[in-house]
């Protein structure tokens, strides 16, 4: 099946970046913040997955097996992962405080 | 191409989704819909294991993890998210736009990109299997010692307190 230029891959994950970026800048529920952050980690996986797909194995040197792209990913996922149980662990602690997930609620620093 | 195309611009959609509706449930299942057509498309490019990983970890385990914590804190606050809406969006959009135009602009003009890709790329899943325990062993060990710390953190954090346990 062929394969359409590597551009179009570089493209949507740079749109599903810039998606999670709005995410993370213009939500106001904590959670759907991480939903944000993990769309942009989503994108950077894609795009190792492209390169890894379309780089040259012919300039590795000759035992090298070419697998940094999808080591790279699974790395990235498991500690997506971690940091998607810790950010939600600490969003219930400030939801038991203030009884919200309201990032704007979260303001008795303010002075 | 015919396959590829179509994959992207429903990753694409879904993504739209997540950022947004309104309601935190929906867009918490449209951002696993994204990460499952993500999954699809690491199978359909040849990363079978990334894909099935993708599919147990993000499908799975992150966006159930998501779904649960909307419904342990529901609270029915989409309408002041709507309300605020054209102007926390305008700003999103101010900082956001720049920074995905560099990148897609990047992404075109890039003279050295590869058009199409070299062989299939001879990959089995006991070289990623002897890889992972040979050369990236401190790597899996580091990760193992997040993973651990992020355990006991995560259920330190959202445990109930104790009164008579805790002075």
């Amino acid at each position: 099946m062929p394969l359409p230029s590597i551009s179009f891959f570089l493209i949507a994950s740079s749109i599903l970046f810039g998606l999670g970026l709005i995410a993370v800048l213009s939500r106001r529920n904590a959670i759907l913040i991480l939903v944000g952050i993990e769309l942009m980690l989503n994108a950077a996986n894609l795009n190792f997955i492209a390169f890894w797909k379309y780089a040259d194995p012919t300039t590795l040197p000759a035992a090298e097996i070419s697998l940094t792209g999808p080591m790279m990913v699974v790395f990235s996922i498991a500690l997506a992962a971690a940091e998607a149980a810790v950010g939600l662990a600490i969003i219930l602690l400030a939801f038991r405080h203030t009884r919200s997930t309201d990032l704007n609620r979260l303001d008795s620093l303010h002075g | 191409m015919i396959l590829y195309l179509p994959i992207l611009l429903l990753i694409l959609l879904s993504a739209l989704g997540a950022v947004w509706l309104a309601k935190p449930v929906h867009a918490a299942l449209c951002m696993a819909l994204s990460l499952a057509l993500t999954a699809v498309l690491y199978l359909a490019l040849g990363a079978h294991f990334i894909g099935l990983v993708q599919f147990m970890v993000y499908v799975g385990a992150v966006a159930v993890l998501i779904v649960f914590a909307l419904l342990m804190t529901r609270r029915g606050e989409e309408s002041s998210e709507i309300s605020a809406r054209p102007r926390s969006w305008a700003l999103g959009l101010a900082c956001a736009f720049p920074a995905a135009a560099m990148l897609v602009t990047a992404a075109i003009q890039g003279a050295a990109l590869p058009k199409s890709p070299p062989s299939e790329p001879q990959v089995s899943l006991s070289d990623l299997g002897r890889l992972l325990f040979t050369d990236y062993a401190p790597a899996v060990l580091v990760v193992a010692l997040v993973l651990t710390a992020v355990l006991i953190g995560a259920a330190l954090f959202a445990r109930e307190p104790q009164k008579d346990t805790l002075r």
